[in-house]
């Protein structure tokens, strides 16, 4: 507890953590701040002690005045860095993201003409190099997702991502991502139980974001359960919303960390344990993506025990 | 297979990895390819020849993707299907691109070679 008072005073290494000068630190500027009010102060009620003078103090306070302002300056100054930071990082990774999509394309299409014979042509590659071809193939194709969402968190966190809404049946796009996610439920031998309710109406999204949201849910269920364990996945609706519910039984979140969740490049303590890849950005989408369609996300989850996502949509009208 | 080998596509794009799988992979359906590496030499290559198809990258090399488009919508040419190719998936690169008269707006890393196959033989028949 102290020690964390003191860390906040520790100013010389709080601008050495975010690597800024010392008068750019908001830290050290309001203590620079603080102490000149303070010693204004003492030296005003010095000065009135010799000076009968009125003008005296209205001098010494206005020259502390100015003071104060430029130090406020000062502060200013080094909160527009670290705004004009936060943006030149943000066009960072746009650009580096779009620099990888177009090598990550030209190696998935490459790939794909090698793996697609023309009719009647013998294959001339041999099993070994066919996996090997797989492999390639995979981990392309795992690349192409990490930068995919990278520049969908920037594409909404700008409001220039592209929302094609449609009537869309969610029990159909949960079997194609499914299917998707063969790589990820293959390996560990996790069983995904789908428990549809046939007459599930309609909602209206657009199918390629909503896709995004199931893989995220989906994948994350299946990387933090343990091997040959199963998930749950449920479709329901009750007639005005559409449920989409995702039960795992693996890690589960620690309590402390449950209001973190949907934040940008949260990880939870779990996944070195359960060694999964990720950068923290799957849920922080969900949560943007479905605000888009009016729909809800939230979660219970217990620790070694499991986490349950639920998501909610509005029914088509009319 | 007969009927598509009088087909012609021009594809305009700067990475000659992602041209050398598109051009094979349409070779191989019985297309004629011809390609060009910027915005410039597409335009030439417009003028010079009649095309029943053309796939336009955005960003490129003299001219943009933009660029061309407008400069074809404008030409006697503007008749044939534009089908952009891109990665700049932002909502404001796609209006653009349409409202200059773009036919349809394709994003390399979501589509497969056969997804913009299917996408051209769509457009090749109307």
């Amino acid at each position: 507890m102290y020690w964390k008072i003191l860390d906040d005073f520790n100013f010389i290494s709080r601008c050495k953590k975010y690597r800024i000068g010392l008068w750019q630190c908001p830290n050290f500027l309001f203590i620079v701040m603080a102490v000149i009010t303070i010693a204004a102060m003492l030296g005003t009620n010095y000065i009135s002690k010799f000076y009968d003078d009125e003008t005296v103090t209205i001098l010494s306070v206005s020259g502390v005045a100015i003071l104060i302002l430029v130090i406020g300056n000062f502060i200013i100054r080094g909160v527009e860095k670290i705004a004009e930071a936060n943006i030149m990082k943000s066009e960072f990774i746009s650009i580096i993201s779009h620099q990888l999509c177009s090598p990550l394309s030209a190696i998935k299409w490459n790939l794909e003409v090698l793996e697609t014979e023309k009719e009647g042509e013998e294959i001339k590659m041999t099993p070994k190099q066919l996996l090997f071809l797989g492999n390639i193939k995979k981990s392309n194709e795992k690349m192409l997702k990490l930068v995919n969402d990278l520049l969908e968190v920037i594409r909404i966190d700008q409001g220039r991502s592209v929302f094609a809404k449609e009537n869309v049946s969610l029990a159909q796009l949960v079997k194609e991502v499914i299917i998707d996610l063969e790589y990820l439920w293959g390996i560990k031998g996790v069983k995904i139980n789908l428990e549809n309710n046939s007459s599930l109406p309609r909602v209206f999204v657009d199918p390629k974001k909503m896709k995004i949201v199931m893989e995220n849910l989906m994948g994350n269920a299946i990387k933090y359960s343990n091997d040959d364990s199963e998930i749950n996945v449920i479709l329901k609706s009750d007639g005005k919303k559409v449920m989409f519910i995702v039960e795992d039984h693996g890690a589960g979140i620690p309590h402390y960390q449950h209001d973190k969740v949907f934040e940008k490049f949260f990880r939870s303590n779990n996944s070195s344990k359960y060694r999964t890849e990720g950068v923290g950005l799957g849920l922080y989408l969900v949560k943007a993506i479905l605000k888009n369609f009016e729909g809800e996300v939230w979660f219970e989850s217990e620790l070694n025990k499991g986490s349950t996502f639920y998501v909610s949509l509005p029914v088509t009208r009319g | 297979m007969d009927e598509q080998a009088s087909k012609k596509i021009l594809i305009v794009e700067d990475d000659r990895s992602l041209q050398n799988a598109l051009s094979e992979m349409l070779n191989q359906e019985g297309y004629e390819i011809v390609c060009a590496f910027d915005g410039e030499e597409a335009l030439e290559k417009i003028k010079e020849e009649n095309f029943d198809l053309v796939l336009l990258d955005i960003i490129l090399p003299k001219k943009d993707g933009y660029e061309v488009l407008a400069e074809i919508k404008k030409s006697e040419k503007k008749d044939v299907p534009v089908l952009i190719l891109t990665n700049l998936e932002e909502v404001d690169n796609v209006q653009k691109a349409l409202s200059l008269g773009a036919t349809t707006f394709m994003v390399k890393s979501d589509f497969s070679l056969k997804d913009v196959l299917e996408k051209i033989k769509e457009n090749l028949k109307q």
